[in-house]
């Protein structure tokens, strides 16, 4: 246990499974003796990896090994919810994640706090008249404030305004994050938060994938998490999967209605059984929000970003139907066998890719709220409302799929 | 030597004193005894709580879970009673238990003889002995519990090992404690059971396991891969071996039925109790020899439609996806499992099929038929 002389008299206990949360006001009151404040730390010593009593063998630390508690010795005093914050979200301009900072803009614009969203590129593009980006006006009208411009000249687009919280929901690896952490940790922010993927955890025969689980090495996303975690005080990582929600930049439910509400049959890669895990943004958001809310104790830790329920490939395509009051035919194929491009003819990863929130349930308290049965039939009603149900459509890689299915393969 | 019937004056000897329990000693069991536990809580504070010594009755305890479940019981200062046909030793030594253990075990544990199906003997044998609370480890139908609530107006916990088996299967997973449950399952005694220590307004707690396993198992789970990584055979999976299951060391489900006793915050609820991972039938197959030592095996996967079984199992677990989250039952009751899946494997079979214990001989027929067909699945 290892004791530091501060005048506020807090107790350090090196506890990895705890889940204490910390009072944002002790945390700043925190005086260090002059050899450990973070200037003199070397980029690969980290805060945490002072107090473990063990030798770390990750250079950042995350929620399964945390090791720093701080336990006042007077009452805690639980950080503010009325405390209002200045949070910039810099956001990708298209892909799967676009619709994340959507909600947790207009999350925080409805809790008080004041929100600019950085959106990459320019607002003139084609790309911003895709969702969720042509229903900006919903953050404007809630005075949210929107730009755009290159991350790569952050400071500049922003003419040097200044934020308590930065989300970068726009970098895949360390190139396109570090000026917006670099230039964060320059003009003051406190709290550094990240998109990350559950995509970098490394398959495994025991799912689900848990905070803490090894990841790959090399993934682009891991070397952005590391960094962070070395120059910020107050930093946490989030790592998604998919997502579904009026306003998505991506097909994921339409991709099943649009052979559903055809009567075309469903063709699903492999066995059908792969797990995956699909959430409804709003639980993305909300878990955001808590970070942010609650800086203390989200402090230092990786998140699962996904809903609490895993679902399977065959289970979504009945899900789907169920929503959409109509009957399903499903088809496995092989798509070795069919010779076609995997990523093309499906939008999900032809394994298990299922992680769990555990995390986020622990430390944050967080709960999620996906009710995929419900949600769904709301998804439909959009998908018939907008008339994507009577659009023209081509199947040419289902078609190629289906040919081939009527061939008998030999063993 | 295990004492049979009547309750016995017995010296209680708590392993763990400090020292504030001198004054405890020589109290006869017949009264119970209360002493005061320091227990240290993980946050720093300190937590003091009052643990009275009950008076336990198990239903069952000589096969498997109950044989874990009255060790860690009897150690904690209880006083308990196995209620079983006699069929199997009330005490065995467990592999790995040393003398000095087994033999402050085997003076202190108490059988009560008879047949659960029985219920006019179970009620009257349950009525004259009067218990504080019955774990009931082997009960099926709700027609067995039923004597016993009878037996025992004022009785404080009727706790019940459950299943997990009992739930719908879905598509939308895991399985949590609000899930519906299926009225037609194989487990729907199970769930009758339930419905009855609910409708009967007594303080009841259920525990719904998965798949157990550890030393001594005496279903087939680990042991059905140990046969047949010993034997150098490869291993016959049905269909994507993709199947998503989970598995519960024993300790740690024992451990769960330590926790829920006497605890308020189980009263009346259920809880799944098993491992923190899941995995798939292939993985399955990779842990058991990796905890064994034995080299990575050859996994075959067959389509069983293609194959007529007769009666026998080619496999045994149900060919779906079957877990259950155990996140209420560490949240509520600050329980969690020891042993990960290889850890836990490994236990097992160092304490029982590695010694050459195991309770069903190897039986490869259909192993055979599936290898015998030229046709399998890549």
């Amino acid at each position: 246990m290892a004791t530091l002389a501060s005048s506020s008299s807090i107790v350090f206990t090196a506890n990895p499974s705890s889940s204490t949360s910390t009072s944002s006001s002790a945390a700043r009151s925190l005086a260090l003796p002059p050899r450990l404040t973070l200037s003199s730390l070397s980029s690969s010593t980290t805060l945490s990896s002072l107090f473990s009593n063990s030798p770390t063998s990750v250079a950042y630390s995350t929620s399964s090994r945390r090791v720093l508690t701080c336990i006042p010795a007077f009452s805690v005093v639980k950080a503010s919810a009325a405390e209002k914050k200045k949070v910039l979200i810099v956001n990708t301009d298209s892909g799967g994640h676009a619709v994340i900072g959507f909600y947790f803009a207009k999350q925080l614009l409805g809790s008080g706090h004041e929100v600019t969203v950085l959106t990459v590129g320019e607002e003139s593009s084609d790309k911003m008249k895709k969702p969720p980006f042509n229903r900006f006006s919903e953050i404007v009208s809630a005075n949210g404030r929107t730009v755009w411009g290159d991350p790569a000249d952050i400071g500049k687009v922003l003419e040097g305004a200044t934020f308590d919280a930065v989300l970068d929901n726009n970098g895949k690896d360390l190139d396109a994050v570090r000026p917006v952490a670099d230039w964060a940790k320059s003009s003051g922010v406190k709290q550094f938060l990240f998109i990350s993927s559950a995509g970098i955890y490394k398959p495994t025969d025991e799912p689900p994938h848990v905070e803490g689980d090894v990841v790959k090495a090399d993934a682009g996303h891991v070397g952005v998490e590391k960094y962070i975690s070395e120059i910020f005080e107050s930093w946490a990582v989030f790592r998604p999967q998919y997502m579904i929600g009026s306003g998505n930049n991506k097909d994921c439910e339409e991709w099943f209605f649009d052979r559903i509400v055809r009567g075309r049959p469903v063709p699903i890669p492999g066995s059908g059984m792969q797990l995956t895990n699909i959430a409804h943004v709003r639980d993305l958001s909300s878990m955001l929000t808590l970070a942010v809310e609650n800086a203390a104790a989200a402090n230092g830790n990786i998140f699962n970003c996904v809903s609490d329920r895993a679902v399977t490939l065959d289970g979504m395509a009945r899900l789907c139907a169920q929503a959409a009051g109509l009957p399903v035919e499903i088809v496995h194929y092989d798509p070795k066998a069919v010779g076609i491009d995997a990523k093309k003819a499906f939008p999900f990863r032809n394994m298990h890719f299922y992680a769990e929130p555990r995390a986020a349930k622990e430390i944050l308290g967080w709960k999620g709220t996906t009710n995929l049965p419900e949600d769904l039939k709301e998804r439909c009603n959009e998908y018939v409302q907008i008339g994507r149900d009577k659009k023209e459509m081509k199947f040419e890689i289902d078609d190629k799929i289906l040919a081939s299915l009527k061939v008998p393969v030999a063993v | 030597m295990a004492s049979m019937v009547a309750v016995q004056a017995k010296q209680p000897s708590f392993s763990v004193l400090p020292s504030s329990l001198s004054d405890f000693n020589g109290i006869r069991l017949t009264t119970s005894v209360q002493y005061k536990r320091k227990v240290l809580h993980p946050r720093g504070a300190l937590h003091v709580s009052a643990s009275a010594a009950k008076k336990i009755l198990i239903m069952g305890g000589t096969r498997f879970i109950g044989i874990f479940l009255s060790r860690f019981l009897v150690k904690e200062g209880h006083q308990v009673t196995l209620f079983t046909r006699g069929k199997a030793p009330i005490a065995q030594q467990l592999p790995g238990e040393s003398d000095t253990d087994f033999a402050d075990f085997s003076s202190k544990i108490l059988h009560l003889k008879g047949d659960r199906k029985d219920f006019e003997f179970v009620k009257s044998s349950l009525a004259a002995e009067g218990f504080d609370v019955v774990y009931d480890i082997n009960g099926r139908e709700a027609a067995e519990a039923e004597p016993i609530l009878d037996a025992l107006p004022n009785l404080e916990q009727y706790i019940y090992c459950s299943s997990a088996g009992v739930y719908l299967k879905s598509d939308y997973l895991p399985h949590f404690e609000i899930d519906a449950v299926d009225p037609k399952s194989r487990h729907k005694g199970k769930l009758e059971t339930e419905s009855l220590l609910e409708a009967r307004g007594v303080n009841w707690t259920s525990l719904r396991p998965v798949y157990i396993y550890g030393p001594l198992n005496y279903n087939p789970v680990e042991e059905w891969f140990f046969h047949r990584l010993k034997a150098g055979r490869p291993i016959p999976i049905p269909n994507s071996g993709m199947q998503v299951t989970q598995l519960g060391h024993v300790k740690d489900l024992a451990t769960a039925f330590v926790k829920v006793l006497g605890n308020e915050k189980a009263s009346k609820e259920v809880f799944n109790i098993s491992g923190e991972k899941y995995v798939t039938f292939d993985g399955l197959a990779k842990a058991c020899a990796k905890a064994a030592g034995f080299p990575e095996p050859e996994i075959i996967h067959f389509n069983p439609k293609e194959f007529d079984f007769g009666k026998k199992k080619p496999f045994p677990f149900r060919d779906q996806h079957f877990f259950a989250s155990i996140e209420k039952a560490k949240s509520v009751l600050g329980w969690k499992p020891e042993f990960d899946l290889v850890e836990g494997l490994a236990d097992s079979y160092n304490l029982d099929f590695g010694r050459g214990t195991y309770r069903k001989e190897a039986d490869f027929s259909t192993d055979d038929i599936i290898l015998g067909k030229s046709l399998v699945l890549a």
